[in-house]
């Protein structure tokens, strides 16, 4: 009964959305009572979503199984958090999650801009008819009210146990409140072009929210990345998979964007670039939905396939892809600003940002495709991974970040200040060479790259550093949020490098009692335990570990077997600590009675979520500032 | 200057979709089948019932391979058409792949025998240089080369789609 | 239950007794060279993902194969050729560089210097 009312809502909904748009579209969005008139239809409707959204969660916690998705992804003996996150661990409810955090976007947006905003009205309008293109997909194709009736199971089956995490019920939430926040970027963007009056300063509108957007995007990439590293169990941390490379695209795109936006919400600069990037950040979170739930790229990430639903996405997003880059096409020119952008200013230093990271997000986009590409045309398979990928970033972000580094000295609007430029330079290369010769010396690092990136990472950390030092002695300005961000990049870039080249791994064979030794590391394997737990048996191994320095820990990696499934999964042991983790994995048991144990020392890696940290700080830090000043 | 790039965009991004539309169009039919053409590798692995040992000369002519073990549950299902196909005259070689002798022996015993012969694959040697990921597979060779190498339970459909029409073309097995 | 069972059936020694490493390697190189080379070849079997992510049967044969190789001196794209002799193209995730994938190549480079060459030379209206 709760369900069809869920059910009725929605649909309920997403005509009232409907209705927003049209009224946006079709009447004078400028006449006050229009925008007062879709705002409040664009509240009610939100509100009525939400509603359906909360009962959803309801009958989810009370196990309410005659709901066919609840019964597929959830089960009685799930603690209450994972029944509730089993939401969105698959596609209907994961998309029903997606479009309620567009639309709550949308919500906020509509709480927060005044009514005697210009484009507010339009604004909803494409927000909400974005709303409904994914409320009919979802209603029509992906439908997460579906019921088993007359006779509802009395259980439902276990979810992947590998979904069972605290860290993964959050990412996809953080991810989903990144890729949509730019929703409204987009829907002022196509507000503003409709509009054709080039006198609007919409960009100062859209900052805070995009860079709240940016926050969580590249909080939930992070994520995503941690997660990966201590549940998947071989290490890795980023492996270039397809869809992570889509996720990775509107944050590439996101983060122009953001850099853009600083220039265009201060002058009529860059504003060209600007609308573009809005248009792309939000087309590409929308491919990235398309990509993963179409089932046309192979992933370990992606959902079920189904053409049917991959062509609904394509053609709603094609439509609204092309109807906005049409539209841009046509207005633009009406915007060509008159002012020119100075020489190396640092409207000009974002520019050339702005170039290199487009070159970035297409030569992802040509990894991904390529594979595609090459099997239509030849019939044949071919991958495209790591070493494509890696070969294109690295140089082209170390090239970027030597621009970087000088766009410090640059001035809104002004050429560039020489004077300034010398001392710090000076001081930054060589403070930044002691540091590579010491980790030349000390970690015996040749690898070309590897110094590259520490030098740079370095230099640009120095330089900021000097910064700081300017403001509290000479009062003069920093700006912090950008401090915080770009150390945070540096000090990525020098992770990274050195991760790459210091890390080191081992397969053991050991029996219990026995002590194998790598790198002066004496491992004694103590003790096997069979553990019972909730939903699983688990085959604890104990491992006491020495250093070289004689300190002693304990390591306890795991095999569990879950009753629901009988899926094995091994569950990872790390000792962290801020120069490195030691990461150990228990594998199969040999006829002889030893195991295999993977050891391995993964060197700087806390660094690297550290940095993605700093850089969402800055962000959130950022989006406070500049809704205050809204205000 | 603005038309220029006006159709740069319309015409990239029509033909981004355009390909993406005719891709999910685009029936793969068959993911499983591998119709590159390659010579049969060299081997020498012994008989599963006998000390026999088999190298490559004594497979001539026109014939499958079916990788299967008494551990992977499709070769049961998978067993009874390559008994059809068997009684069809059609020349079947086995490759027992990972497998336990004993438990082969008995599996066969159980369900019957489809295969000319069978060479126990114990290391999986010869099915890493055939490029076996897993079984079932069948492999179709022509003259010893390896025309078409499919991943998966063969059954009426895929024999059919996948075999058949190479079969009838080159009037393999007295066509049938 | 198998686990309870092979847990009964271990012999526990009380001695301090030196353990090996699995996969035995001439030199450190050789054992960088092998864990640097299971990160860049695909498992065959998986949707996605490397024989270094992967324990599926076929990936651990693979492994031994390489190590094998290894040991036998064969250079990293002797090792590659094997492999993708065997089990196709689509197993290595560098894709070669061959007149198939000269553009994935040089695409980047030629789209970054494009752009940059328009921007320093547009025309300023």
């Amino acid at each position: 009964m709760l369900i069809e009312i869920a059910h009725f809502l929605s649909i309920l909904a997403t005509g009232l959305f409907f209705l927003c748009f049209i009224f946006s579209f079709f009447l004078n969005s400028k006449d006050i009572y229009i925008i007062n008139l879709v705002s409040r239809i664009y509240t009610h409707s939100f509100l009525i979503f939400l509603s359906s959204f909360l009962i959803y969660i309801w009958l989810a916690i009370t196990d309410n199984f005659s709901v066919l998705y609840i019964a597929q992804h959830s089960n009685i003996n799930l603690p209450v958090f994972y029944k509730v996150s089993s939401i969105w661990s698959a596609h209907e409810g994961s998309m029903f999650l997606w479009i309620i955090f567009l639309t709550f976007w949308g919500a906020i947006y509509n709480l927060a801009t005044s009514n005697n905003q210009l484009l507010k009205a339009r604004t909803l309008g494409v927000i909400s008819l974005t709303s409904v293109g994914f409320l009919l997909f979802l209603l029509l194709t992906s439908n997460p009210f579906e019921t088993i009736l007359p006779l509802p199971p009395e259980n439902g089956a276990d979810i992947n146990p590998v979904l069972q995490d605290p860290l993964l019920a959050i990412h996809p939430p953080m991810l989903y409140m990144g890729y949509v926040g730019f929703v409204i970027a987009f829907g002022q963007a196509i507000a503003f072009l409709f509009e054709g009056n080039p006198e609007i300063k919409w960009e100062k509108q859209v900052r805070s929210w995009s860079v709240a957007s940016w926050s969580f995007l590249t909080l939930g990439i992070a994520l995503g990345s941690w997660w990966a590293y201590y549940e998947l169990g071989w290490g890795g941390y980023w492996f270039w998979d397809p869809v992570e490379n889509v996720a990775l695209m509107p944050w590439l795109a996101a983060t122009a964007f953001i850099h853009s936006l600083s220039a265009s919400s201060k002058s009529f600069i860059l504003r060209i670039w600007t609308l573009l990037l809005s248009i792309l950040v939000f087309s590409l979170s929308l491919f990235g939905a398309f990509i993963v739930r179409s089932g046309i790229i192979d992933s370990v990430h992606s959902f079920a396939n189904d053409p049917e639903r991959g062509l609904y996405l394509l053609s709603f997003i094609g439509l609204l892809v092309m109807t906005s880059l049409l539209l841009f096409s046509y207005r633009f020119n009406h915007l060509l600003s008159n002012k020119k952008i100075v020489s190396l200013s640092k409207e000009s230093f974002i520019s050339i940002n702005n170039i290199f990271f487009g070159t970035l997000i297409f030569s992802t986009m040509l990894g991904v495709l390529y594979p595609l590409i090459y099997e239509f045309i030849y019939d044949q398979k071919i991958s495209v991974g790591a070493p494509f990928y890696n070969a294109i970033f690295v140089p082209i972000t170390l090239i970027a970040c030597i621009f970087l580094y000088f766009s410090i000295d640059s001035k809104w609007q002004q050429s560039f200040n020489f004077k300034s430029l010398y001392q710090p330079l000076f001081l930054s290369i060589t403070a930044s060479s002691v540091i590579v010769a010491l980790a030349f010396y000390k970690f015996l690092i040749v690898n070309f790259l590897t110094l590259a990136s520490l030098l740079i990472g370095s230099i640009i950390i120095i330089r900021y550093l000097i910064v700081i030092y300017f403001y509290f002695v000479y009062r003069k300005f920093a700006n912090f949020f950008s401090i915080i961000a770009h150390c945070g990049l540096g000090l990525l870039i020098i992770s990274i490098a050195l991760n790459n080249n210091l890390s080191s791994e081992r397969a053991l064979n050991i029996k219990i009692n026995e002590t194998a030794v790598y790198k002066d590391y004496q491992i004694n394997f103590k003790n096997l335990r069979v553990v019972p737990g909730p939903n699983f048996d688990s085959v604890k191994a104990d491992f006491v570990i020495t250093n070289p320095n004689g300190k002693v820990f304990t390591l306890t990696p795991e095999k569990r077997k879950y009753f629901a499934r009988g899926q094995v999964t091994t569950e990872t042991a790390i000792h962290a600590s801020a120069l490195k983790d030691i990461y150990m994995t228990v594998g199969d048991q040999l006829d002889d009675g030893s195991w295999i144990v993977n050891i391995q020392f993964n060197v700087f890696i806390r660094w690297i979520w550290f940095s993605a940290i700093m850089m969402v700080l800055a962000g959130l830090l950022l989006t406070h500032s500049l809704s205050r000043s809204r205000s | 200057m603005t038309v220029l790039i006006r159709f740069i965009i319309i015409v990239i991004t029509l033909m981004f979709f355009s390909f993406f539309y005719l891709y999910i169009n685009d029936d793969k039919y068959y993911p499983g089948a591998d119709f590159t053409i390659s010579d049969m590798p060299d081997f020498e692995i012994k008989d599963l019932y006998s000390e026999r040992l088999f190298n490559i000369k004594d497979l001539e002519g026109n014939y499958l391979i079916n990788v299967w073990a008494s551990w992977c549950i499709t070769c049961r299902v998978e067993h009874s058409f390559l008994a059809k196909l068997d009684s069809k005259d059609i020349p079947i070689i086995g490759l027992n792949y990972k497998d336990e002798a004993q438990d082969a022996i008995n599996w066969i015993t159980r369900f019957g025998d489809p295969y000319k012969y069978i060479i126990h694959d114990y290391k999986g040697e010869l099915a890493l240089d055939l490029g076996v990921t897993g079984a079932p597979e069948t492999f179709l060779l022509i003259d010893g080369k390896i025309i078409v190498h499919y991943r998966g339970e063969v059954n009426d459909m895929i024999w059919d789609d996948v075999f058949m029409p190479i079969i009838k073309k080159e009037s393999l097995f007295d066509a049938n | 239950m198998l686990t309870k069972f092979f847990l009964f059936s271990t012999v526990i020694f009380s001695s301090f007794i030196i353990s090996e490493s699995l996969y035995k390697f001439d030199s450190v190189e050789d054992e960088k060279r092998f864990y640097s080379l299971i990160k860049e070849i695909r498992c065959p079997k998986c949707t996605s993902g490397s024989l270094a992510s992967s324990n599926a049967p076929v990936s651990e044969d693979i492994k031994s194969k390489i190590i094998e190789l290894i040991k036998e001196g064969k250079s990293d794209q002797e090792i590659k050729q094997f492999l993708s002799d065997r089990f196709g193209n689509q197993v290595l995730y560098n894709p070669g560089f061959s007149k198939d994938t000269y553009f994935l190549w040089f695409a980047p480079g030629l789209f970054l210097i494009l752009i940059l060459l328009i921007f320093f030379f547009r025309k300023r209206t």
